[in-house]
């Protein structure tokens, strides 16, 4: 390959600085994220009680969150291990886009975990009583496990990079290139370096994948192995992790888009990636519905007294706008903009990843909470405003800090790190031209 | 004139509404106090009543009344037994102290009296019992038949009474199981009656002991009455817990070893993979300093 194509890509790739737009998104999330801070000193400040959480519903958006966090970090499993293992290669300018969201969803799903906590001084109590039987102290190992090897997995192809950038000393000022140097100065681009790395790829890439899927499993069965109406299904690990297959190839689709139109990356996000994410995400989003005919079909041909008022409360009832809006827009309206072909398009993929993100954000609150508003035995002689949920001003604000804060650490990796690996374009551009 | 007076006479009577209806709301009602006798194996006695009223038609039971009880004719200081409040259930229970011992002694035919003051909503009550003091006993003969006898204080003479109800069972859980299908049984004129027992592998305790009762139940002259004895007629109950086995619904600690097994395995498994890949980025470090 030419020096000169290599450098141009080189150009194109390196991390750039924040322009106007970039300043006041960061400043906007960063507005939202103290806007958060604040809720959540009121939260440590006079407890729980500053939440809509009472004795029925106590797991309210914390747990939706949390929940959608965990699904969104599959993304990292499914673009890098998954197309990797596959030798499915028009994926690789994706890699560190899944990667980064995979990392920190994850982080902020620990993070909205101890939110939810309340005391979050009594954490350590976890690991001194945690039962081995529980399903809690199995989502506690595996989060932490996979968030290791998502990082392991964000790292391993970023040493080459990281060799590359040192050599921009002047363009990456004092900080950066400290920290380059401290992360990577060691590379040499040594055969031997590329070997390790490669096979440390290849074993990362299979570990990922029965992690991830136990991640997505032990998190349903969290509710599945509880005896609820809404939540007694041995559906449900299946159901999570084709849910989080399809929320993660939403975000990578926005993800896509936003980078490709703001880092000027046309040329390496182009519309084929595009349109073959868009076939993926179909794809995905048939196989989450099967799996939602499934949940909700066979319960309600059933129709079982302790089921009904959960399941009309979702198909007419007190939830059925959110339940009817999440289905369509999670499933239903992607799958009708991204099986024609035009639909397709950076634009409408843009949309269509809006669309299953926002819908699947939804379905974790549908999944949560209206089953803890329907026990089995009546509620009786309760406030009123336990028979009921909508989130307090604090949980809103705490919410919206927590997807802010991911977004904050995704915007700061890019600025920081190439978004899109500059050694392995090279690598694929140049093995593309002898071919 | 006449408009004026009319006028003059809905303002008096609007503004006497409300004292009116308040009147209507401080009459009190009713209280019924009922008085019962308990005697426990001929040896401890209590008393228990029960507060009721009737509102809106229904009989409702009164709770935290306040009540006295006396033994004697009169409701006198020192025939005071003791004081109580009625509970969630209109009900309160005084255990009758040995200081009544002399007043009890006097006559085989014994009065007790409970008094309430009432308070804001019930009109004070009285209750009134009277009893004939008498004795249960209980027995059993051979081939399981349980005998038991009431015999009554008549002037100076315990004194055999015949025609009294009975109900003879097993105790179980606070309850009690008839022994057969007979539901009562009525003494004869030398008050015993017999039962057989006709129930086959009762769990006992330990040792397979069983309790058999003989009660006589809110009868007019002697009150309720209850007598027991322990017998070995049911069979060994052995105490087994599973609370310190490795079960999944175990305490922490105890978790079955084959999920142990399974869950370290895997953890120790996939972290290996994990400490192996950190000793590569050493390697790697290592191949670029040499």
């Amino acid at each position: 390959m030419e020096k000169i194509a290599e450098n141009k890509i080189i150009e194109d790739l390196m991390p750039q600085q924040f322009g106007k737009k970039g300043m006041i998104w960061v400043i906007s999330l960063l507005v939202v994220c103290v806007f958060g801070f604040y809720a959540y000193c009121r939260q440590l400040y006079y407890g729980l009680e500053v939440t809509a959480l009472r004795d029925y519903v106590s797991w309210g958006i914390y747990i939706s969150n949390f929940v959608f966090f965990v699904a969104i970090s599959l993304v990292g499993s499914l673009i890098t291990a998954v197309l990797r293992l596959t030798n499915v290669h028009w994926s690789t300018p994706l890699t560190r886009i899944a990667e980064i969201i995979a990392v920190s969803a994850i982080a902020f799903a620990s993070l909205i975990i101890i939110v939810d906590m309340g005391r979050p001084d009594r954490f350590y109590n976890l690991f001194i009583h945690g039962r081995l039987q529980s399903p809690i102290i199995w989502d506690v190992i595996v989060i932490s496990t996979y968030l290791v090897i998502s990082l392991l997995l964000l790292y391993f192809p970023l040493l080459p990079d990281l060799k590359i950038m040192i050599q921009y000393k002047e363009r990456n000022g004092k900080w950066l290139q400290k920290l380059y140097v401290f992360l990577g100065s060691f590379w040499k681009d040594k055969p031997a370096q590329f070997k390790i790395t490669t096979k440390a790829i290849h074993i990362l890439s299979i570990t990922i994948i029965p992690v991830a899927f136990a991640i997505h499993t032990v998190t349903s069965w969290l509710f599945a192995t509880t005896y609820r109406p809404g939540w007694d299904s041995t559906n449900f690990g299946a159901y999570f992790i084709s849910g989080a297959f399809l929320v993660g190839a939403g975000s990578v689709l926005i993800a896509m888009y936003i980078f490709r139109t703001q880092y000027k990356l046309e040329k390496y996000i182009t519309s084929e990636h595009f349109n073959k994410m868009g076939k993926v995400v179909v794809l995905l989003a048939l196989i989450y519905l099967y799996f939602n005919i499934n949940e909700f079909l066979v319960p309600a041909f059933k129709m079982k007294k302790s089921e009904e008022e959960h399941l009309m409360g979702l198909f007419t009832g007190e939830f059925s706008y959110i339940f009817w809006f999440a289905i369509s827009a999670s499933m239903f309206l992607p799958i009708l903009i991204l099986v024609f072909k035009k639909g397709r398009t950076p634009k409408w993929a843009f949309v269509a990843g809006i669309l299953v993100v926002v819908g699947s954000w939804f379905k974790r609150y549908l999944i949560v909470t209206p089953t803890l508003l329907h026990p089995f035995l009546p509620m009786h002689d309760v406030p009123k405003n336990y028979m009921h949920y909508f989130p307090s001003w604090e949980e809103w604000a705490i919410a919206g800090g927590s997807l802010a804060g991911a977004l904050l650490v995704i915007t700061f990796f890019a600025r920081i790190f190439p978004i899109i690996p500059i050694h392995e374009t090279i690598t694929e551009t140049d093995t593309h031209e002898k071919v | 004139m006449k408009k004026y007076n009319i006028i003059q006479l809905l303002i008096v009577a609007v503004l006497l509404m409300p004292s009116m209806l308040m009147a209507q709301d401080v009459d009190k009602n009713n209280l019924v106090l009922t008085l019962k006798y308990f005697n426990d194996n001929n040896k401890s006695h209590h008393l228990l009543v029960q507060a009721k009223s009737k509102i809106d038609g229904k009989f409702q039971q009164i709770a935290d009344m306040p009540v006295r009880f006396y033994i004697g004719l009169e409701p006198m200081v020192e025939n005071l037994l003791g004081k109580g409040v009625t509970n969630d259930k209109g009900e309160a229970l005084l255990v009758i102290p040995p200081q009544a011992q002399a007043e009890w002694l006097k006559s085989p035919i014994q009065n007790f009296i409970v008094l309430s003051d009432g308070n804001a909503k019930f009109e004070e009550g009285r209750g009134d019992l009277t009893i004939t003091k008498a004795k249960l006993k209980i027995d059993t003969v051979e081939g399981k038949i349980i005998t038991a006898s009431i015999i009554a204080l008549i002037d100076t003479v315990w004194t055999p009474v015949a025609s009294v109800d009975f109900v003879v069972g097993v105790k179980r859980l606070g309850g009690l199981l008839n022994v057969n299908e007979t539901q009562t049984y009525t003494s004869d004129s030398t008050g015993m009656i017999s039962a057989e027992y006709k129930r086959d592998s009762l769990p006992g305790d330990q040792k397979g002991n069983l309790v058999l009762v003989a009660s006589v139940i809110d009868n007019e002259l002697y009150g309720n009455l209850t007598t027991e004895i322990e017998v070995p007629w049911g069979s060994k109950s052995v105490y087994t817990t599973n609370f310190d086995h490795r079960t999944l619904f175990a305490r922490r600690g105890h978790s079955p070893i084959w999920l142990e097994m399974l869950a370290y395995t895997i953890v120790l498994a996939v972290w290996s993979v994990i400490i192996y890949l950190v000793f590569q980025i050493n390697k790697i470090k290592k191949l670029g300093i040499e």
